[in-house]
């Protein structure tokens, strides 16, 4: 019975609150103080005030507010001036041309907004410091700086130190997330080498919440798949998911860094499937046999040496201690960077990591690898001596790290003398002379100097001093003579076809962001390959030539059968 | 204002997976015949600045001569060294120098060249294809060397990386001398036997423009492509051979083994399976939700058995190799010599298994995720989009053979998988062994599953 009477004098208040203005008054009023907070409190932030200077304006606006609507219910603007609502003479009231200067008002700062909000937009280096954000919407992700960076993109770092970029992508409805850890071969030393690589194997053996499998099984189910591979330099895990799998992905890698289970049984099984690797990749096949070599040989001091999938003596004995040591230091929050591309929002990925991440605690930063290698005073040589019809040779210079200014004239020169069946060498050596079956190369580009890599397969009973003779020629003439205009053109818009192609594919773009903000520091420098692919000029590549490829500071590898009067 | 902005974008993304709900929706491409019968398809999406062009021709290796294997993919190799005016170096100085890609490759039913390159380079790029396809140098010359090479390679791998070579020993003995078992590379000996005058020959019966398809996807204007495909491929004559007519396989009977003996390895390579399905086969979404759980997937049966709970192996899986009149099927693993029997006996264990129980109602719903989850990634870029669209109508098959498949995949019962594994997979007393090894000391131990034939991987060959 009181429900239909309750309802006809809150519809009475209402009608009233609305004759008074009050409702217009209070949202004015919300407008207003927006508007105040972000371009006052903003300032102050900007000059340097400090925190709760925007604390303190944001609470007296907030006190502000109910006494303005008390104000504008118990009064009334008249032409003779203000006066108690209840004094007024209702034919008299001009309420509702009051009312429409507030409309009028509420307008011109409504566009204000729009104005301030667009000015932010197209003037991304004037930034507003923009307190609203903070203090009454979300956190403030870190926006790209440059213009030529996909503005979508969002970065953001949690309190912890995990990193985490975003660049959604909604082509298709799928996610693809890569999870770089700084941790390879070159935080090992002899006694533990392999053990980064043994932790890829390891990160999906089970959890205190999950048994050895189940990680794969659950992410399977939702129709997600992953792998992983170690570097010299990093340990990077990869998911590829569709957009409905994201919640499970973030509980399946937080589980595994938090409270990933080292079950001494599962760990005496994994060596096994690492032995099968070994023998897969390296004890069976010539060229593995020969690269490992080659590295322990091309560094003397530096753990670049070190085979990433251990040596055999190390794979065999590292201790529990060792593996528990190994994990801890180095999958830590703060030693990760995370990249999501693909069907997703920025804000949702900030906030599951949060959820998700947040509660994991940052660990003591990672030792330094404090080793330089030490100046190569003269070429070195190594034979390895198998049963192999086809010689192999393997030769290698001393290159700088992935930030050295040489990095980039380094690959052009690469994709002139070894890049496909237009190189240089591929023409010379492969269809010309006939002096090798195949011939190609590579440089690192990690966080420490590295090298520059040659690898030739040389026909049947080829000589192979020949080969190592004209490759000398070859590397010689164009450290004398330089490239021509053409090779560079090539090189260039090769690279820069390759660079887009890569850019293609949701995949291609996480490997591109992380790869550049780990190993360059800042995830757009990815975007800057093009511009800098031609600002290279042909004398900087035959500087490079004249630097690298240097004979006193070569070594060569070279694996073949046994010659007949080594034979016992 | 951002906040907004955030809603509006969920509900998008819940329209858009909605749509994705059942399955992956091919574009819509335009199918066009030239007098001449060449088959033109375009797709038109302007996502990225660039170009996939798929052409591809009925044949490859099976229109080998029985004693010439290689003939088919030589031919491929050598459409693009040298072309029309371009020598063998100009014509790959002309697609490295605009950073395009062009590559020929044979396989075993078709022959095709395909190509991706940015938009601005589509004229330069068209008139390269259709130079290769119908003006190409084939000198005797680059012939030889790229033979020779061949050859030397193939002797190589044989030290150096033998698990390539596995599918070519495992095909020659399965199909033996049926076309599906040429190696589509060539042997050694094979490849020795190729002339220079075969080659011509198989370029003008096989080749031709009655038997062309060119399928086309990226960033382009419809018509202006057209126009320019047609202009370029629609003078082409006709090839002058009879297509090549592929027979039914015969079914084998009994188990049997193929040891191929490599002196001194330290680990033993071994498939194990039987002719399978042809690709029109009508429980192809069974097949494939079988498989996945069975080898398909790193949580399948067989890595679970082979690696996680033993160690035995890193990898194992379950191949289908699927083709117009039959196919087949492998489980493919590799193991320390010293484990070699142990490694395969569980690897027929976890085979009798999927036979005796199939799938249980989980174990589809998680494969059938799977399948779909990883498939639209296949389709993400313009070169594999000019790809599924050739491969469709090179097989004669149309767009919902793709944009069906998710409504089959759910579909699929239990009963119907388990009718289908009984069916495809072959049963313990049918089984073929390719197994490569150090015989020495294998040689007894794999007698056991059935009657030996042992060859040396030094042999010019891969049948036996």
């Amino acid at each position: 019975m009181g429900a239909p009477t309750t309802r006809i004098i809150i519809m009475a208040l209402f009608s009233e609150l609305r004759r008074r203005n009050v409702l217009k008054v209070a949202l004015l009023y919300a407008l207003a103080s927006l508007l105040f907070l972000w371009v006052v409190g903003g300032s102050l932030l900007w000059l340097g005030a400090p925190q709760w200077a925007n604390e303190f304006v944001l609470l007296v606006l907030a006190l502000g507010f109910p006494v303005a609507l008390i104000f504008a219910w118990a009064y009334e603007i008249t032409p003779a001036g203000l006066k108690k609502s209840l004094d007024v003479d209702q034919t008299q009231s001009i309420v509702y041309k009051t009312g429409q200067k507030l409309n009028a008002a509420m307008s011109v700062l409504a566009v204000l907004g729009i104005l301030a909000l667009v000015g932010q937009r197209l003037l991304p280096t004037f930034e507003f410091p923009t307190i609203i954000e903070p203090i009454l919407l979300a956190p403030v992700y870190e926006r790209p700086e440059n213009d030529n960076v996909p503005q979508e993109i969002r970065a953001h770092t949690l309190d912890n130190g995990l990193r985490i970029i975003v660049w959604p992508d909604h082509d298709i409805p799928n996610v693809v997330m890569y999870n770089f850890v700084r941790v390879g071969g070159r935080n090992e030393y002899p006694g533990i080498t392999g053990l980064s690589h043994f932790f890829e194997h390891m990160m999906f053996n089970g959890t205190d919440r999950r048994a050895q499998g189940e990680f794969d099984e659950t992410m399977e189910a939702v129709g997600g798949a992953n792998n992983a591979y170690t570097s010299k330099d990093l340990t990077v895990y990869q998911d590829w998911f569709p957009r409905s799998a994201l919640e499970t992905i973030f509980d399946l890698e937080s589980d595994r860094l938090e409270n990933l289970a080292i079950d001494p049984e599962v760990v005496e099984a994994e060596r096994g499937v690492v032995y099968s690797e070994r023998r897969l990749r390296y004890d069976n096949d010539n060229f593995g046999r020969l690269y490992l070599e080659m590295n322990a040989t091309a560094f003397s001091a530096h753990p670049y040496q070190f085979p990433v999938i251990g040596w055999v003596s190390d794979v065999e004995s590292w201790t529990q201690q060792e593996i528990e040591e190994h994990f801890s230091t180095y999958y830590a929050p703060n030693n990760l960077t995370m990249v999501f591309t693909g069907d997703v929002t920025p804000k949702e990925i900030f906030e599951l990591a949060e959820e998700y991440f947040g509660g994991i605690d940052a660990q003591a930063p990672p030792p330094p690898i404090r080793t330089k290698e030490p100046e190569q005073l003269g070429e070195r040589r190594l034979l390895v001596e198998v049963d192999s019809p086809t010689p192999l040779l393997h030769m290698t210079f001393h290159t700088g790290s992935a930030t050295d200014p040489e990095t980039l004239p380094m690959n052009l020169l690469l994709n002139i003398l070894v890049g496909g069946e237009s190189s240089r060498l591929h023409r010379l050596f492969v269809e010309e002379e006939q002096i090798a079956l195949a011939i190609s190369g590579f440089q690192m580009e990690g966080f420490d100097p590295g090298l520059v890599y040659f690898y030739l397969t040389l026909p049947p009973g080829a000589d192979v001093a020949t080969a190592e003779a004209r490759m000398l020629e070859e590397l010689d003439k164009i450290a004398r003579d330089g490239v021509t205009p053409a090779e560079l053109e090539k090189a260039r818009n090769t690279m820069t076809a390759d660079y887009w192609r890569g850019l293609a594919t949701i995949n291609g773009k996480a490997s591109a962001l992380g790869n550049a903000e780990v190993f360059l520091g800042d995830y757009q420098r990815a975007f800057s390959v093009p511009d800098e692919l031609s600002a290279v000029t042909a004398e900087q590549l035959q500087q490079v030539a004249a630097d690298v490829f240097d004979p006193h500071k070569m070594t060569v590898g070279v694996l073949r059968s046994p010659l007949e009067e080594d034979a016992p | 204002m951002r906040r907004l902005k955030y809603h509006l974008a969920s509900l998008l993304l819940i329209l858009s997976t909605a749509a994705f709900s059942q399955g992956v929706t091919l574009p819509d491409a335009e199918r066009v015949v030239l007098d001449n019968g060449t088959v033109l398809i375009l797709n038109e999406n302007h996502d990225v600045p660039l170009i996939g062009l798929e052409a591809v021709m009925r044949g490859g290796a099976v229109a080998d001569p029985a004693d010439k294997h290689g003939l088919a993919s030589l031919l491929a190799n050598l459409l693009v060294k040298g072309a029309n005016e371009r020598s063998s170096s100009e014509f790959a100085e002309a697609v490295a120098a605009v950073g395009g890609r062009l590559d020929a490759s044979a396989g075993l039913e078709s022959l095709s060249v395909s190509a991706e390159f940015m938009s601005r380079d589509a004229d330069l790029m068209v008139e390269l294809v259709a130079d290769a396809l119908q003006r190409p140098t084939l000198a005797i010359e680059e012939f030889e060397t790229l033979r020779d090479r061949s050859i030397k390679l193939i002797t190589s791998a044989k030290s150096s990386d033998p698990n390539r070579l596995m599918s070519s020993y495992a095909n020659a003995f399965l199909f033996g001398e049926h076309p599906y078992g040429n190696p589509v590379g060539g042997s050694e000996s094979s490849l020795a036997r190729v002339t220079h005058g075969d080659l011509l020959a198989y370029y003008a019966d096989m080749l031709g423009g009655d038997r062309l398809i060119i399928s086309v996807s990226g960033d382009f204007d419809l018509a202006s492509m057209r126009d320019a495909l047609s202009a370029a491929f629609g003078g082409w004559r006709a090839a002058a051979g009879t297509p090549i007519e592929v027979a039914p396989t015969e079914p084998p009977i009994g188990s049997r083994v193929y040891l191929i003996d490599k002196p001194g390895a330290t680990q033993t390579y071994f498939y194990i399976g039987n002719m399978g399905v042809a690709r029109q086969f009508a429980g192809r979404a069974e097949l494939d939700l079988a498989n996945t759980v069975f080898g398909g997937r790193f949580t399948s049966m067989l890595v679970t058995e082979l690696r996680t709970k033993s160690g035995l192996s890193y990898s194992a899986s379950s191949r289908l190799d699927r083709y117009s009149q039959s196919g087949s099927i492998f489980i493919q693993s590799f193991t320390e010599t010293s484990t070699t029997v142990e490694a395969m006996d569980v690897a027929l264990a976890t085979l009798g298994r999927l036979r005796d129980n199939g799938l249980d109602a989980a174990m589809i719903e998680s494969s059938r995720n799977y399948i779909m989850g990883q498939f639209p990634p296949r389709l993400e870029t313009a070169a594999q989009l000019a790809g599924v669209f050739a491969m469709l109508e090179v097989n004669g098959l149309d767009a919902g053979y793709i944009n069906d498949y998710g409504a089959s995949l759910a579909a699929a019962t239990q009963e119907s998988i388990a009718s289908v594994i009984d069916r495809v997979y072959p049963p313990a007393n049918a089984l073929v062994f390719v197994i490569l090894g150090d015989a020495e000391i294998i040689r007894e131990q794999v007698a056991q599953y059935g009657p030996v034939t042992e060859v040396s991987i030094s042999a010019p060959r891969f049948h036996p």
